[in-house]
C-alpha cells in the first residue's frame, strides 16, 4: 500500500510541483490550500507524512502544526515545513514547534523528497523480501537451484554464479542488495569474495552471508573477519539461510537511509552577517546553486539557529557587532556537537592579519568578500567534499573497529566454555552459542526460528526468581549468578546456574550458563551418604546403649552367683574351688571395665564438643586427688604445675587426665619414691602439655602400638588394664585439634605429651 | 525401719534374685513385692488386674524401677505414676544397668527421685541396696500420700 502524504501550500504550483515529485518517489498524495481542507483531510484519511507551508490564507501552519502535536493520534506524524521565511527566528520558531525538518523557499525538490523519504522510512517494516535482489555463489548446481527455489519462493529475484570470480564480475555489474556465497569454491573461496566485496566502496553496503560447510568454530571466524555480516553452516535447513537473510536486509534498510548521503544531494548553509545587503546577494547566489540557505544576521542568531536545526556548512562575518565573527566561530569549534561542521571565514579585508586571526579562531577557510562568487562557491564545495570525504572516512574506520569488536565478541561467545545467550529483557533469545544449545538439545535452526524464549524454557516455579533477576538487572546492570532450572527439549529439567549482564544497549543482555548437572549428582550423592552415615551412626548409638545395659546384666549375674555360691555353699567347697570362683568373678568384672572403657571410648567419638576455657591445673589436681583418695595409703610425689589454662571440653577433658593420671599411678605402683609431674613444655611456639612419671616406662621400640585399642604392653599380671584408656585418650585429643606423643624408657619412667588446637589457630 | 512394702520392677528373674539377696545382704527387711514388667507395676499401683484384691491406699515406700522392660518401659511406667495424684509423690530408684547420659537425664526429667547403676561387682550392689535402704526406708521423710488421711 502506498503511503499517503499531506502538501499544504497555498500556491498551486508549489503543491503541485510537490505533490509531483512525491508520487514519482512512490507516495500518495492529498493537496491542499489552507488549513481548513489540511483539517478535514487529515481527518477523512490520515497522513504519514505533512508538508506545511507557514504564511496560510485562512492562519498559520505552526498553529497547525501546534494542533497536531498536542493530540495523540496525530503527535508522531513527521511535518516538514516549507517556508519563504528565511530568518533564523521563523526556523528557530518552527522548529521549536515540533517540525522534523525546516526547509527553505526556493526549495530543492530532490531534497525535499529525500527528507521525505528518510522521514517516512523511520518506521518501515515487513516486506522486505519483495524484489529484493539475490546474488547466489555456489559451485553446486544442485544447491544453488534449491536456494533460489526457496527464495524465489519468498519473494526474491536471484541471481547465479558458479565460481567467485563470476559472481564478483555479477555483483559489480548488477548491485544486488545482498550476497550468499559459500565458503569453499573451486576458484577463489568464499572468504576472499567476501573480503573484495567489502573493499569496494561501490559493494562494500551490500549484506553478505556466508555458508560454511565445517561444524567448527574456526571457519566461522574466518568468515567474520572477512567480514562477513554472517554466517550459516551448510548443513543447516535452508529455512535459517531465509530467515538469517530477512534479517540482514532488514539491518541494511534501517540504516542505509543515513550511513551515506550523497555528495551531490542537496546541502543547508548557514551564512552570518551584519550588513543584510550581503546577506541577501549571498542568500540569492547560494540558492541559485541549489542550497538551503538560512540566513543570520549576527553572532547570536547563529548559535540559536544551531540549537535547533543542523546545518551542513557555516559562512561566517570576522566583523560584527556584538558577538564577532572570532568569538562566535570559538564557541562552534567549541561544541562537541557543531564542531566537524565546516566552517568558511567572511572578511572585507583581504589582509594577512585577518586571514591569521580567523584561522586561530577556529575557522577551516578564509574567503574575502572582494571575491567573486565564483570562488566562494568553489572554496565552498570544497569544505563540503572535505566534510564528505572525512565523515565516510570516520563511517568506515567505525565499522571496522565495530567489526572487530564483534568478531572478538564472537570468539568469546564461541569458545563453548560456558554456555551463552543474547537476548533482551524480555527474555527472547537473539543468538546463543553450541554449548548452550547443547545443553538443551536445540538445533541453530530452532533458535534463528525464534523457538528459544525464556518463559517456554523455563518450569513455572522458577519465574518468579528470573523476575527478581530481571529487576537487579535493570538496577545494577548485571544479576548474581543463580540457580535454576530449564526445559531440555525432551522435556526433561537441566539444572544451571545463570549470571546476566546488561550491555550497553539497555535491552540488551549477555547470560552466561553452567550446567550444573555433574553438581547436583554430586551434591544427591553426598545427601545419601550424609543420610546413611547419620543411619550408621544412629544405629551405632543403640547398639552402644545396647551394649552398656545388656551385656552387663550377665555379667552381674556370674558375679553375683559366684558370691552366693561362695556365702551359702562355703563348706561344700574346697580351697581349689573358691579359687575357681574368685577367678570367675575377677574375669566378670574385669569384662565389666573393658565394657565401660569401650563405651568411654565411643562415647569420646561421638558426644560433640563443646569448647570453653578450662583450667587444666585445676583437671590435674582433681584426678589425682581421686586416685590418692582410692589408695590412700600409697605415697606419691605429686608436681602439678599451677595455672595452665586452655580451650576445650572440660568433661572430655576430665578423662584425658584420668586415664594419663591413672597410667602414671598404676605404672608407678612397683617402685619407691614415685613421682607424678603435670607441666607444660613449648612445641613449635604452642604449648604442649605433659604428664611425667618415674614408673615402669616402656620400650620406645614399641611407642606406636601406645595408643591402638587393646594394644598393651604389660601383662594383666605386672599391670592391669584393658588397653582402652590411651586410645580414649588420642581420640580426645585429636577432636580437640591436636596431638599426643609419648617417650619412655623401660624402668626410668615415661612422660606423655598433648597439644590442644588453641582458638585464634581454629578461627583460621 | 518401716515395714512398708518395697515394689521392686524388675524383668529378669536373676537380677531379682540378686537385688533381693543384695538387699538381705544390706539389712533391708521390708517385704518385697516383685513386678515383672511396667504393665504389672501399675496394676499393683493402681490395685487393678491382678492386684485388685489390694489395699489401694496402702502404697509401697520406695519403687525400685529398671527402665528396660517388656510391653510398658520403665519411663513410660514413671510417667504414668507421675500424672496420677495417688502415685505423684511416691519416691521412685531407677535401678537400671545403663549409665548412658540420656537415661539419666530422662529420668530425672521425669520425676525419678534416685539414679542408680546396678553394678557389677556383688560386693558393691550389697553396699548399694545397704544405702538404698537406709536413705529411702529409714532417712527420708515422705510427702503425706494423697490415698491416705
Amino acid at each position: 500500500m502506498k503511503q499517503r502524504c499531506l502538501v499544504v501550500d497555498d500556491s498551486l504550483t508549489v503543491r503541485m510541483d510537490i505533490g509531483e515529485a512525491l508520487q514519482s518517489a512512490g507516495f500518495d498524495t492529498v493537496l491542499c490550500a489552507d488549513l481548513r481542507s489540511a483539517r478535514e483531510a487529515l481527518a477523512r484519511e490520515g497522513s504519514v507524512l505533512v508538508v506545511l507551508d507557514i504564511l496560510l490564507p485562512d492562519g498559520d501552519g505552526l498553529d497547525f502544526l501546534t494542533e497536531l502535536r498536542s493530540s495523540s493520534a496525530t503527535a508522531r506524524i513527521p511535518v516538514l515545513l516549507l517556508s519563504t521565511e528565511a530568518e533564523v527566528k521563523s526556523r528557530v520558531r518552527g522548529m521549536g514547534a515540533g517540525a522534523d525538518e525546516y526547509i527553505g523557499k526556493p526549495y530543492d525538490l530532490g531534497q525535499v523528497v529525500a527528507r521525505a523519504k528518510a522521514l517516512t522510512q523511520r518506521d518501515t517494516s515487513g516486506g522486505v523480501a519483495s524484489g529484493r535482489r539475490v546474488l547466489v555463489i555456489d559451485d553446486s548446481v544442485t544447491f544453488r537451484n534449491e536456494l533460489k527455489q526457496s527464495l524465489e519462493g519468498a519473494g526474491y529475484h536471484v541471481r547465479q554464479a558458479a565460481t567467485g570470480e563470476e559472481g564478483l564480475a555479477l555483483a559489480a555489474a548488477d548491485r544486488p542488495d545482498a550476497v550468499v556465497v559459500d565458503g569453499i569454491l573451486p576458484g577463489i573461496d568464499g572468504a576472499t569474495v567476501v573480503r573484495r566485496l567489502k573493499s569496494d566502496t561501490a559493494l562494500r553496503g551490500t549484506p553478505c552471508l556466508l555458508l560454511t560447510a565445517a561444524e567448527g568454530t574456526h571457519d566461522e571466524l574466518r568468515a567474520l573477519e572477512a567480514g562477513a555480516d554472517a554466517y550459516v553452516r551448510k548443513s543447516e535447513d535452508l529455512g535459517v539461510i531465509l530467515v538469517r537473510l530477512a534479517a540482514l536486509l532488514r539491518g541494511a534498510t534501517a540504516t542505509g537511509g543515513e550511513t551515506s548521503p550523497s555528495l551531490l544531494g542537496p546541502k543547508r548553509l548557514l551564512a552570518v552577517d551584519d550588513s543584510m545587503t550581503y546577506l541577501q546577494e549571498l542568500g540569492s547566489q547560494l540558492r541559485q546553486e541549489g542550497y538551503d540557505v538560512v540566513l543570520a544576521t549576527s553572532g547570536e542568531e547563529a548559535l540559536e539557529l544551531l540549537a535547533a536545526q543542523p546545518v551542513d556548512c557555516i559562512l561566517l562575518d570576522l566583523i560584527m557587532p556584538g558577538l564577532s565573527g572570532q568569538d562566535t566561530c570559538r564557541r562552534i569549534k567549541q561544541s562537541p556537537e557543531w564542531r566537524d561542521i565546516p566552517l568558511v571565514m567572511l572578511t572585507a579585508r583581504d589582509d594577512r592579519d585577518a586571514m591569521i586571526e580567523g584561522i586561530n579562531s577556529g575557522a577551516d577557510d578564509y574567503i574575502a568578500k572582494s571575491a567573486d562568487f565564483d570562488v566562494l562557491k568553489a572554496r565552498l564545495r570544497a569544505q563540503l567534499r572535505r566534510k564528505h570525504f572525512e565523515d565516510e572516512n570516520r563511517r568506515i574506520r567505525e565499522q571496522l573497529v565495530r567489526r572487530e569488536t564483534e568478531a572478538r565478541f564472537q570468539r568469546l561467545i564461541h569458545s563453548n566454555i560456558i554456555g551463552v545467550i543474547l537476548g533482551d529483557l524480555r527474555g527472547h533469545f537473539s543468538d546463543a552459542n553450541d554449548a548452550f544449545l547443547a545443553m538443551l538439545g536445540y538445533s541453530r535452526a530452532e533458535l534463528e526460528a525464534g523457538a528459544l524464549r525464556s518463559d517456554v524454557l523455563t518450569p513455572a516455579e522458577w519465574r518468579e526468581r528470573d523476575e527478581t533477576a530481571v529487576e537487579q538487572l535493570k538496577k545494577t546492570g548485571s544479576a548474581t549468578p543463580f540457580e535454576k532450572e530449564l526445559f531440555r527439549k525432551d522435556g526433561s529439567r537441566l539444572p544451571i546456574v545463570l549470571g546476566l549482564v546488561l550491555l550497553e544497549g539497555a535491552d540488551k543482555t549477555v547470560g552466561f550458563v553452567l550446567d550444573r548437572t555433574e553438581q547436583k549428582v554430586a551434591e544427591q550423592k553426598i545427601n545419601k551418604y550424609a543420610v546413611a552415615l547419620e543411619g550408621a551412626n544412629r544405629e551405632l548409638e543403640s547398639f552402644s546403649y545396647s551394649v552398656a545395659h545388656d551385656l552387663r546384666a550377665p555379667l552381674r549375674s556370674i558375679d553375683g552367683f559366684s558370691q552366693a555360691l561362695l556365702e551359702d555353699c562355703n563348706d561344700q567347697l574346697d580351697d581349689q574351688g573358691r579359687k575357681y570362683l574368685r577367678f570367675i568373678r575377677e574375669s566378670a568384672q574385669h569384662m565389666a571395665e573393658l565394657i565401660d572403657d569401650l563405651l568411654t571410648l565411643s562415647r569420646v567419638t561421638r558426644s560433640e564438643l563443646h569448647r570453653e576455657p578450662v583450667d587444666l591445673s585445676a583437671l590435674a589436681l582433681a584426678a589425682m586427688t581421686r586416685l590418692q583418695r582410692a589408695q590412700p595409703g600409697r605415697k606419691v610425689a605429686m608436681v602439678i604445675r599451677e595455672g595452665l589454662g586452655a580451650e576445650g571440653d572440660p568433661r572430655l577433658l576430665a578423662v584425658v587426665f584420668d586415664n594419663l593420671f591413672g597410667n602414671a599411678w598404676k605404672f608407678t605402683s612397683k617402685c619407691e619414691g614415685g613421682r607424678i609431674e603435670f607441666g607444660a613444655s613449648s612445641n613449635d611456639g604452642h604449648p604442649a602439655y605433659f604428664v611425667r612419671d618415674n614408673g615402669a616406662g616402656f620400650d620406645m621400640a614399641f611407642a606406636s602400638k601406645l595408643f591402638g585399642v587393646f594394644q598393651r604392653l604389660h601383662t594383666a599380671a605386672e599391670f592391669e588394664g584393658t588397653g582402652v584408656g590411651l586410645a580414649t585418650v588420642q581420640r580426645i585429643v585429636h577432636r580437640h585439634g591436636g596431638r599426643v606423643w609419648a617417650e619412655g624408657e623401660i624402668n626410668r619412667g615415661a612422660t606423655f605429651y598433648f597439644t590442644l588446637e588453641d582458638a585464634k589457630e581454629r578461627l583460621k | 525401719m518401716s515395714d512398708r512394702v518395697i515394689l521392686l520392677v524388675e524383668d529378669n528373674p536373676k537380677d531379682e534374685e540378686l537385688t533381693l539377696r543384695a538387699l538381705k545382704k544390706g539389712k533391708v527387711i521390708n517385704p518385697v513385692v516383685v513386678a515383672r514388667d511396667g504393665v504389672e507395676a501399675l496394676d499393683y499401683l493402681f490395685a487393678r488386674g491382678d492386684h485388685e484384691k489390694r489395699a489401694p491406699a496402702a502404697m509401697p515406700q520406695v519403687i525400685l524401677l529398671d527402665l528396660k522392660l517388656p510391653r510398658v518401659d520403665g519411663l513410660e511406667v514413671l510417667k504414668t505414676m507421675r500424672a496420677d495424684e495417688r502415685t505423684k509423690l511416691l519416691p521412685v530408684v531407677v535401678l537400671t544397668s545403663s549409665n548412658e547420659e540420656q537415661d539419666l537425664i530422662n529420668s530425672y526429667s521425669l520425676g525419678a527421685n534416685s539414679y542408680v547403676r546396678k553394678p557389677v561387682d556383688f560386693a558393691q550392689f550389697v553396699e548399694a541396696a545397704r544405702q538404698l535402704g537406709l536413705y529411702w526406708l529409714v532417712l527420708n521423710e515422705t510427702a503425706p500420700l494423697a490415698g491416705r488421711r
